[in-house]
């Protein structure tokens, strides 16, 4: 039987059966959309994280009654320190142009009668080391004029971390997923197989090779996962524009913006076509055992 | 065209063939008799590549079967025709399905084998029930259906396993004179029978089998 005509047996099985070919490619697609969501959340986790500030840095935030002169006298006694390694210095007038422009919060800015900001030191470090830092945070506490020494990169540094980890924990469980789905579609091409047992019996006793009796189901194997991978594709780009909507309106609350960053193009037919091999490769197992089955029991 | 060398068959717990040697010519008319459990269906199956011999050698259209492939071997079975005991008519098919298979197997193309299956059909005078579903065949034609398969290839050999068990004597008459048609055109043909009516019918020669051993 030539490629043409067993992908056209292949398309015709498909369409000829359209409630269980529907059914058999939602659980391969659920399946394969799971991975795929995961990927979108993370993806989007670690854009947020990538504009983060993760270098090694404390805020040192001056009282709101210190003075510029108050101000000039800390930063030589910042830059002293053998972990600071650059200094600068955030007046409170720029702080407040920066909050304005950065957030929705302008008009309330505006209203107020006083800037609510403090003079402050941004000190880039040299350390990350949490004894070190512990210490550094302590005797900048005790400077003339200090209100609070914070450490805000570690949480972002945190973050990134496990944003890692996520990437490594969604390839692990991307591998068990995609063995399900080969597992699923072997069991759905068994059960094609068994079900046309007599007639690839009959193929075989006028002369159809393992090859030839092979070729439509590793095609039926191959168009069940494309569509299947074009299907979860589909699902997350709903879920995705779902959850974009819901954080919308969760995130303006915070004056802040997060975008569920979906998969590009590229990426969405790479799916595809990783679920139309793992199609075909399902298809391939499950024939060759059935028909190996066959040979020994005649 | 066959040649069986010293060839046994043995399945689990007997042996259904012992050490028969024997040649069946280019365009021969053979008739395989003897009682049933003989050997007369694994001889057939032997010299149709359905099986493999356990000892000793067949040869088909010069190549020796046991030196084949799984492959070569399916390959080689297109150039011979079966009409099996059995029939093997797949019944969600219809006749014309049925008849196209070894064609679609072969990679013909469609309007090839739209009109090699009519002139199959027309040969075994089934022509017009293309549509007929197998079960909606009396057992000559269900017969007959099962010959316009197994000559859609334009086989070289055609090997038939008691084409006329379970016919009345009519029915059994029409398929030797078919059988006898395709012997008189070059088709070597190899029957297994113990229908006496059939086999005189039939003639050509004989080869008889008795508790797997070839005794004429």
């Amino acid at each position: 039987m030539l490629h043409a005509q067993a992908a056209g047996a292949a398309l015709g099985r498909v369409v000829a059966q359209p409630l269980a070919t529907i059914s058999a490619v939602l659980v391969i697609a659920i399946a394969i959309a799971l991975p795929v969501l995961a990927a979108v959340v993370l993806k989007s986790v670690s854009t947020v994280a990538a504009g983060l500030d993760t270098d090694p840095h404390v805020n040192v935030y001056l009282a709101l009654d210190a003075s510029d002169e108050d101000a000039k006298k800390l930063a030589p006694l910042l830059r002293a320190h053998p972990d600071a390694a650059s200094v600068r210095f955030v007046a409170r007038a720029e702080a407040l142009q920066e909050l304005k422009s950065t957030t929705h919060l302008a008009e309330l800015l505006a209203s107020l009668e006083r800037n609510p900001l403090p003079h402050a030191y941004t000190v880039r470090l040299r350390t990350t080391d949490a004894a070190r830092l512990d210490a550094l945070k302590a005797d900048w506490q005790k400077l003339p004029k200090v209100d609070q020494v914070v450490a805000d990169f570690e949480w972002s540094e945190r973050l990134g971390r496990w944003v890692r980890f996520g990437d490594r924990a969604l390839a692990a469980v991307g591998i068990f997923l995609a063995l399900a789905v080969v597992f699923i579609v072997g069991h759905l091409i068994r059960l094609q197989v068994l079900t046309r047992r007599e007639e690839i019996q009959v193929s075989q006793l006028v002369g159809a090779t393992a090859a030839d009796v092979r070729r439509p189901f590793l095609y039926h194997g191959i168009l069940q996962g494309l569509l299947a991978g074009l299907a979860a594709v589909g699902l997350a780009a709903l879920v995705s524009a779902w959850l974009q909507y819901e954080l919308r309106a969760l995130t303006s609350t915070y004056a802040a913006e997060f975008k569920v960053v979906f998969l590009d193009f590229g990426s969405a037919l790479t799916i595809a076509l990783g679920a139309a091999l793992l199609g075909w490769v399902g298809a391939w197992v499950s024939v060759g055992r059935e028909l190996r089955r066959f040979a020994a029991r005649p | 065209m066959i040649q069986f060398s010293a060839v046994t068959q043995r399945y689990p717990g007997r042996e259904a063939l012992r050490d028969v040697s024997c040649e069946i010519g280019t365009g021969e008319r053979v008739a395989v008799t003897g009682h049933s459990g003989a050997g007369k269906t694994t001889l057939l199956k032997l010299a149709a590549g359905i099986e493999r011999a356990s000892a000793g050698s067949v040869v088909v259209h010069g190549q020796n079967l046991a030196a084949l492939g799984e492959t070569a071997l399916a390959v080689l079975r297109r150039r011979i025709g079966f009409v099996f005991q059995d029939h093997k008519l797949l019944f969600d098919r219809n006749a014309h399905e049925n008849v196209a298979l070894p064609l679609q197997v072969s990679g013909f193309t469609r309007a090839e084998m739209q009109r090699r299956v009519r002139a199959s059909l027309d040969k075994v005078g089934l022509l017009g029930r293309e549509k007929a579903m197998p079960v909606a065949l009396s057992g000559g034609e269900q017969q007959r259906l099962c010959i316009a398969r197994a000559i859609v290839n334009r086989p070289a050999i055609l090997i038939a396993d008691e084409p006329t068990g379970n016919l009345d004597a009519e029915s059994a008459r029409a398929i030797v004179e078919l059988f006898s048609s395709f012997n008189q055109v070059g088709v070597t043909v190899l029957i297994s029978s113990h229908d006496e009516a059939s086999l005189e019918r039939l003639g050509g020669r004989r080869i008889t089998l008795a508790q797997g051993a070839l005794v004429a």
